[in-house]
């Protein structure tokens, strides 16, 4: 370097590359840059999942409630949720979950926009290469179904951006996404392995049609649900857990099992993959002791602030007798130190498992099991008034929650007996808020969410004395406002 | 427990001593006089020390000693110079005599004064820029440890903040209000023709010859693309004079934190009070710990006082050696600094040494070398920074019941928890034992060195080539035991962690340059430079971080369970640069003045499609006094007009930004697989370059009575256009920013200075004085984007730079019909909650969001800075006082936050005593209701507004100086000069938020949005008044 400085070579002496770094212009080539690339399409799932579904899907519906701790503020953000109150003006909300859960969905995007943009000019094998694209196809689906369920609109990215006019993308109608999903899954099941031969954790044909016959089934294409759902049955590669206890994942394994469609893959340790939403679910303040009996940790730290997803009363009071999935689901934990003076809580104990180290757990997040393929088939049945075809599918479901056959016999019985199933079934799974939507039943259950706490605050544990703020469940609508940050930066979102 | 690895405190005078044998030893070989002796005075009669007395044509020289004498061999019709700075120089011819006597005339402001410029230097009088120079002279006298600290107030349109009291840091410096969006703001500065690469803050400053500001685009274009943020040119002592000189000075004292600005806060019976209160207001049984206050008289725990050392001392000790023989210059200085800090376990230590040597070889070539190592060691507790980070801050809000000490007061408590019924529901660390176990330690060693060669082939063509090399090394430890942390609601044991960091710099500059002067026909002086230059810098860093050792004494890596991958990690940083440079000086008869320069930088962090800038300035003067027609007006001495315009670049923006990286780090897990990922991270863009910024300065030199009134003012605009701005983007693109050159900011301003000699004669007083005002206003930022958000500030298009954003407060809802007839936060505001001022109307208060109610609150910057220095001399007596201030700023009290939390979790400022209550008992209107909790204190808490803004102006007495000079020679010495004196000495504001209104967060974590967030105070490390005694020796 020095010889070439002092005698001048200019060109070459100013041209400096990252060392340390690797430019875009040389990245994807190769079969092992694009496998990379799809690799990083998955890890925006483990921030969503840990950190905000549960808030925008399962607390901001009837199933879960947060564990008020008065002591303790700046909770509003995730209180807004719960309480139907988030802020909203011109259509647009300044609530940061819904903004995080909108930047989080549009980055898989982004990085899928950049996988399908390059991967058919590369040259590679082609059934791996087929497998990769699909799998970005699916992770693209995936995202543009959540803006879909939450938005029910949002800009249309498809290509990578390069330059700065182009981060500012049309927006499209639910129409548009709709296309955009339907085309990419349509690819996805085409191109992706099946359970049996791809590499567990990864999205498969099987997951790419759970998730078309789900957008089918919000759309009431029922034709459509059903064929996916039977194709995925008949596929033989899945099955019940014989225990709906082991339908879910410990700290360290049980992971991806038969049971298993697709999940958001977490690791314990030290490497950084690692989920905590065991910790956001828990009544606050809580001793390091109190907390050693859920966590068993060497380290247990005591816990202060206010925990989230706390089961709602009217939830845990709706189960049938003999359901083993309510013992499975719910537990309790005694808090000495919360100023609630209920002091015994329910908690979510489907998703509590002992792990190694405080605050870093392993277990996986399931996001489509079969038993919701079985329940989603049992629907697409009962709507085409198929009704007693549909019990069988769900009867097994209920078998093996130790429970006997529907008593259902109507189309309309049947819906009701459906939804509770899925209620109990799939219970803080992140699946109640969209199932309230798509049956255009939020208004009535939120409202009746809405009286309940209010009616007894204490029983939704606020301490005696404590009652809700006065704009609670005031603004009860069908879907999120856009964000407004986004909003700001983006003209065409008005 | 210290870790011995890394421990290089040498006993504490061990370093004074060695620098006491050296000297001791040096004196020895002291030059004898002969033939010629006398004496050389003012025309006051007052004897000159140090005049130098040489012999025209040849290298022999001396120089006067403490009473003016002096002693030289000199032949017949040799022709002897007398010169003394300040002083007319006289010739003589020597014609045989004995003794000879002089008397030389004051040339008050020596307009004939060298002053160095970039590239060169230039005679004062002809300089056409706006340059201003302080020398060693007048900065010698302040016994402090950093240039920036000597350089305080003494500048105009130089504001200097000591942003943080930690050793050896924390000086930002700005010349004319300089800022930007994203890139840096430094100047940049120049050892010896080298534009450094690192710190100036650890140098020496007794290896200082002078230093230039270099503030307008004709003397900074040469410096290109890094000139926009002005140019500090450093020029190291050099052999000069005569002979040998040696010269030794020390000073130690001691350094205190004042009560007085310190923050207001509970003591424990008042805080115990207010718990009180605040759950009898809330209607809850008060528990046990708050039933009676009382309890805690006598028994407070300051925690911020106990983390201060009382007395913390601190001493320097520097040796010079000048010496001038026949064909070689040489300058030798040694330093040594020990400095404690005021904070426990703070440690300072600097050893440097310098070495400047000149030697002409012919009569056609001078080399010279100059080589400077340093080492310093530095241990600064995590003072500075967040709740949770800094334990200057975690202090402040920690409950003063809780115990520093066990029963036995001695034993410092562990960790600090109450039951949750009491509502702590954060547990503390002892933070004492914090700054006292932790380790955080960093040694620098540094070694600048230059070599040149300069080739005068014909008189007045200079050729020239230089080579330049810094290596700086950089080692980090830091180890958090399991006894002991920094963080809150950590349990001790915690987990232990230690992080280990070298960084390794090599900077190298080779430059080649050719001037060429010439006086045509005794009216036209003409000076030419061309140059080419080449710079490089590489930088290598390594960080491993480790955790859960067994065993505290033993914090290796190999002793560690677990490497932290996540903080472990390598880099490299690069960068290069090609420039191109040429100059044009041309005046005729030293009365009109020109001048022109250019220079092309090449640049590699510049975008392919971008790579090289050109910087072109031109300038021009007239000296007015010169006209026959002002002789007219003999109380004019001197009046100099100039002006000249330019273009110039900052080019701190970062190594590789115009790069689209891959991150190859965003990894997934299928399965139990482990499965490395690869992101975009950043968007390309090839077009990427420097700020323009384009200078207008017209500046007036005005000198009255025989020069004893010198005044001296300029008007600068200042255009920076194409700045570097990180564009926020719609993140549906999957990137947040987009790093671009777009936006305009307009700066402009005015700068006095005046420097008056008050009195001649027996008792000399001198006074300098300078004002400035500096003003911005943003232009435009990107299409579509009228603002940018810092932390607690808006930068807006029509508005200055980086203001305060935020809600205005309005008092209390005082009653129910008050909130019922008032606008508020709905489902948030009660009676007693804070009052905030509805600025769009609609009713509803709004914080964020498409009906906002923020609005711009303060703002960070002065409407003006100004310093004021005296001297004061009488027969061996001498006296300086320094002062200097800012007016019409703010800062923003971030840490009440904390501090001023009405939910009772934190320790509270004195004020909250007088919140509301009730409406019988409404206290002041500035702190609301503790009822409701969060969702109603909330508000005050965490929605930025007016109640976090405080004035910030002061004005701060610097240094006060008194010396004593024993100016008659002895066997020993020559002269000795005896001093005491005070830094810091008392700071004049109303400011309320801490201890120093100069603080600033930047770089602490929260807070520290980066450029945009200037002005907030996190309760930084507090610079402390010092008291110390020094001695200077000539020998």
């Amino acid at each position: 370097m020095l010889a070439v400085g002092l005698t001048g070579c200019t060109d070459s002496f100013l041209e400096i590359t990252p060392e340390t770094s690797l430019s875009s212009v040389t990245f994807f080539k190769t079969e092992a840059d694009f496998t990379q690339a799809v690799n990083a399409c998955y890890v925006p799932l483990r921030t969503i999942y840990n950190d905000r579904s549960y808030l925008l899907s399962e607390m901001h519906s009837d199933n879960t409630y947060y564990y008020r701790n008065t002591a303790f503020g700046a909770t509003e953000q995730q209180e807004d949720l719960a309480d139907f109150s988030i802020p909203v003006s011109n259509n647009l909300t300044t609530n940061t979950h819904v903004l995080n859960q909108y930047r989080q969905d549009y980055l898989i995007i982004a990085r899928a926009n950049q996988i399908l943009a390059l991967i058919d000019k590369a040259d590679f094998d082609a059934a791996t290469k087929a497998n990769l694209k699909g799998q970005a196809q699916f992770m693209r689906a995936f995202a543009y179904f959540e803006i879909y369920r939450y938005f029910n609109k949002g800009p249309l990215q498809l290509t990578p951006v390069t330059t700065r006019e182009a981060a500012a993308a049309k927006l499209g109608t639910a129409d548009d996404i709709s296309k955009i999903i339907i085309g990419d899954l349509t690819g996805a099941i085409a191109g992706l392995k099946p359970k049996a031969t791809q590499e567990p954790g990864r999205a498969t044909s099987g997951a790419a049609k759970t998730l078309l016959a789900n957008l089918y089934l919000i759309q009431k294409n029922w034709a459509g649900a059903e064929k996916l759902c039977r194709e995925v049955i008949a596929e033989g590669s899945y099955s019940l857990m014989p225990d709906y206890n082991n339908a879910f994942t410990t700290s360290t394994g049980n992971k991806n099992n038969a049971e298993s469609v697709f999940e958001v893959q977490y690791q314990e340790g030290a490497n950084g993959f690692q989920g905590s939403f065991m910790y956001n679910f828990l009544p606050r303040p809580m001793t390091s002791a109190e907390l050693f009996t859920l966590s068993g940790t060497s380290n247990p730290q005591p816990q202060t602030g206010e925990g989230n997803n706390a089961p709602m009363p009217e939830l845990i009071n709706s189960y049938e007798a003999g359901d083993l999935r309510k013992d499975a689901s719910i537990g309790y934990i005694t808090c000495s130190t919360t100023l609630w003076q209920g002091k015994t809580y329910p908690i979510i104990k489907k998703f509590m498992r002992t792990h190694s180290l405080n605050g870093n757990h392993g277990m996986n997040w399931p996001i489509f099991r079969y038993s919701e393929v079985l329940l989603f088939l049992a629907e697409a049945l009962n709507e085409q008034g198929k009704t007693v075809e549909a019990a069988t599918y769900m009867n097994m479901v209920r078998k093996r929650a130790g429970l006997p056959n529907t008593t259902a016999t109507s189309q309309v019985e049947f819906r009701t007996a459906l939804m509770n199933e899925r209620r109990w079934e799939l219970a803080f799974e992140n699946k109640r808020w969209h199932d309230l939507v798509r049956t255009d039943t939020y208004k009535e259950r939120i409202t009746a969410k809405g009286n309940a706490i209010k009616a007894d605050p204490f029983a939704h544990y606020y301490e005696r004395g404590y009652t809700l703020r006065s704009n609670s469940f005031s603004v009860i609508e069908k879907y999120y406002p856009l964000p407004a940050d986004e909003a700001a930066l983006n003209p065409n979102i008005k | 427990m210290k870790n011995k690895f890394y421990d290089l405190r040498m006993g504490n005078r061990t370093g004074g001593l060695l620098l006491a044998l050296i000297f001791f030893l040096s004196s020895v070989a002291m030059a004898q006089a002969q033939n010629l002796r006398g004496k050389v005075s003012g025309s006051d009669g007052e004897p000159l020390i140090g005049a130098a007395v040489t012999i025209v044509g040849t290298t022999r020289g001396a120089s006067t000693d403490g009473s003016g004498n002096y002693a030289i061999d000199v032949k017949n019709n040799e022709t002897l110079r007398f010169s003394s700075v300040g002083f007319i120089s006289k010739d003589v011819v020597y014609s045989g005599q004995k003794t000879l006597n002089i008397s030389l005339a004051a040339d008050n402001k020596t307009l004939n004064e060298i002053i160095v410029v970039g590239y060169g230097s230039q005679v004062k009088k002809e300089i056409t820029g706006a340059v201003q120079t302080i020398s060693y002279k007048e900065l010698k006298d302040l016994p402090v440890t950093q240039i920036g600290q000597k350089l305080q107030g003494q500048l105009a349109g130089v504001q200097i903040n000591q942003t943080t009291g930690q050793p050896g840091k924390g000086m930002n410096i700005r010349i004319r209000g300089q800022l930007s969006v994203s890139a840096g703001s430094d100047p940049l500065y120049v050892v010896d023709g080298f534009p450094i690469t690192g710190s100036i803050g650890a140098m020496n400053p007794d290896e200082i010859e002078d230093i230039s500001v270099l503030k307008d685009a004709s003397s900074t274009s040469l410096y290109g693309s890094r000139a926009a943020n002005g140019v500090v040119l450093i020029t190291t002592k050099k052999g000069k004079g005569a002979g040998m000189n040696v010269s030794f000075s020390a000073f130690t004292g001691v350094q205190n934190v004042p009560m007085k600005g310190r923050l207001d806060m509970m003591d424990a019976e008042e805080f115990a009070q207010f718990k009180k209160e605040s759950f009898e207001d809330a209607k809850q049984p008060v528990p046990a710990e708050f039933q009676n206050p009382a309890q805690y008289k006598g028994k407070n725990n300051d925690w911020y006082d106990a983390l201060l050392n009382k007395d913390a001392p601190i001493s320097s000790y520097t040796l010079s050696i000048t010496s001038n023989k026949e064909r070689a210059r040489t300058s030798l200085v040694a330093g040594v600094l020990q400095q404690k800090g005021v904070v426990r376990n703070t440690d300072y230590q600097r050893y440097s040494l310098r070495l400047n040597s000149t030697y002409d070889i012919s009569d056609k070539v001078t080399i010279g070398f100059n080589v400077a190592p340093q080492m310093v060691y530095d241990n600064t507790p995590r003072t500075d920074g967040d709740r949770g980070t800094g334990i200057l801050f975690n202090a402040l809000h920690t409950w003063p019941i809780m115990p520093i000490y066990e029963a036995d007061g001695k034993t410092l408590t562990k960790f600090n928890r109450f039951p949750a019924s009491t509502g702590n529901i954060f547990a503390y660390a002892n933070w004492v034992r914090s700054a006292d176990e932790l380790i955080n330690e960093t040694t620098t060693t540094n070694l600048l060195s230059n070599a040149f060669v300069e080739f005068e082939p014909i008189k007045g063509l200079k050729f020239k080539s230089s080579m330049n090399g810094e290596i700086l090394r950089t080692k980090f430890f830091f180890f958090n035991p399991s006894n002991a942390t920094s963080a809150i609601n950590t349990p001790i044991p915690t987990t232990a962690v230690s992080i280990r960091e070298n960084f390794e710099n090599l900077s190298w500059l080779n430059e080649n340059t050719v001037t060429y002067n010439k006086t045509i026909n005794e009216d036209h002086k003409v000076e030419l430079l061309g140059g080419y230059t080449n710079q490089y810098f590489r930088q290598e860093s390594t960080r491993i971080q480790a955790d859960t050792y067994a065993d505290d004494r033993l914090p290796t890596i190999q002793g560690a369970i677990n490497i932290a991958r996540g903080g472990t990690n390598s880099g490299v940083q690069e960068w290069s640069l090609t420039s191109y440079l040429a100059r044009l000086n041309y005046n005729y008869k030293g009365k009109y003045l020109f001048n022109a320069a250019i220079r092309s930088d090449g640049s590699s962090r510049f975008g392919a499609n971008n790579r090289w800038g050109t910087f072109p300035s031109v300038g021009a003067g007239w000296v007015v006094s010169d006209e026959a027609f002002m002789s007219e007006l003999p109380v004019v001495s001197f009046m100099k007009l100039r002006g000249s315009w330019g273009i110039i670049g900052n080019n701190n923006l970062g190594n590789y930004t115009s790069y689209a990286l891959i991150n190859n780090t965003v990894n997934g897990v299928f399965g139990n697989t482990v499965a490395t990922g690869a992101a975009v991270s950043s968007l390309a863009n090839p077009n990427l370059g420097w700020e323009t910024t384009q200078q207008l300065d017209l500046g007036l030199d005005l000198n009255l009575f025989n020069n004893r009134i010198n005044f001296a003012y300029d008007y600068y605009t200042k255009n920076t256009t194409n700045l570097l701005y990180a564009v926020q983007i719609a993140q549906e693109s999957g990137f947040g920013n987009f790093n671009d050159n777009i936006g305009e900011i307009k700066f402009w301003g005015h700068e006095f200075s005046l420097n008056t000699t008050n009195t001649t004669g027996k008792v000399k007083w001198t006074t300098n004085a300078n004002i400035s005002f500096n003003r911005n206003v943003v232009v435009a930022l990107a299409p579509g984007i009228d603002r940018v958000y810092g932390s607690f500030h808006i930068t807006k298009v029509g508005q200055p730079f980086g203001q305060f954003y935020g809600v205005i407060a309005d008092g209390v809802y005082k009653n129910a019909a008050d909130l019922a007839n008032s606008p508020k936060v709905p489902g948030r505001s009660t009676v007693g909650s804070i009052k905030l001022k509805d600025f769009n109307g609609n009713g509803v208060i709004d914080y964020g969001g498409n009906a906002d109610d923020r609005t711009i609150m303060g703002n960070p910057f002065p409407d003006f800075v100004y310093g004021i220095t005296n001297n004061v001399t009488y027969q061996n007596w001498d006296f300086n006082i320094i002062g200097s201030g800012s007016y019409g700023n703010q800062l923003l009290v971030r840490h009440i936050y904390s501090t001023a939390n009405l939910d009772g979790v934190f320790n509270m400022v004195d004020g909250a005593k007088y919140r509301f209550r009730s409406e019988a008992n409404p206290g002041m209107g500035m702190y609301g209701t503790t009822v409701g909790g969060g969702n109603v204190t909330g508000i005050e808490r965490d929605w930025m507004n007016s109640r976090f803004v405080a004035d910030a102006s002061y004005f701060t007495i610097r240094n006060i100086t008194l010396g004593y000079t024993f100016a008659k020679p002895t066997k020993v010495y020559k002269s000795v000069r005896v001093y005491a004196s005070c830094q810091q000495a008392y700071v004049f504001t109303n400011y309320w938020g801490g201890p120093n209104p100069e603080t600033s967060a930047q770089g602490n974590g929260q807070g520290d949005g980066g450029n945009l967030s200037p002005g907030v105070d996190l309760s930084n490390y507090p610079v402390p008044r010092t008291f110390t005694v020094g001695a200077n020796f000539n020998f």
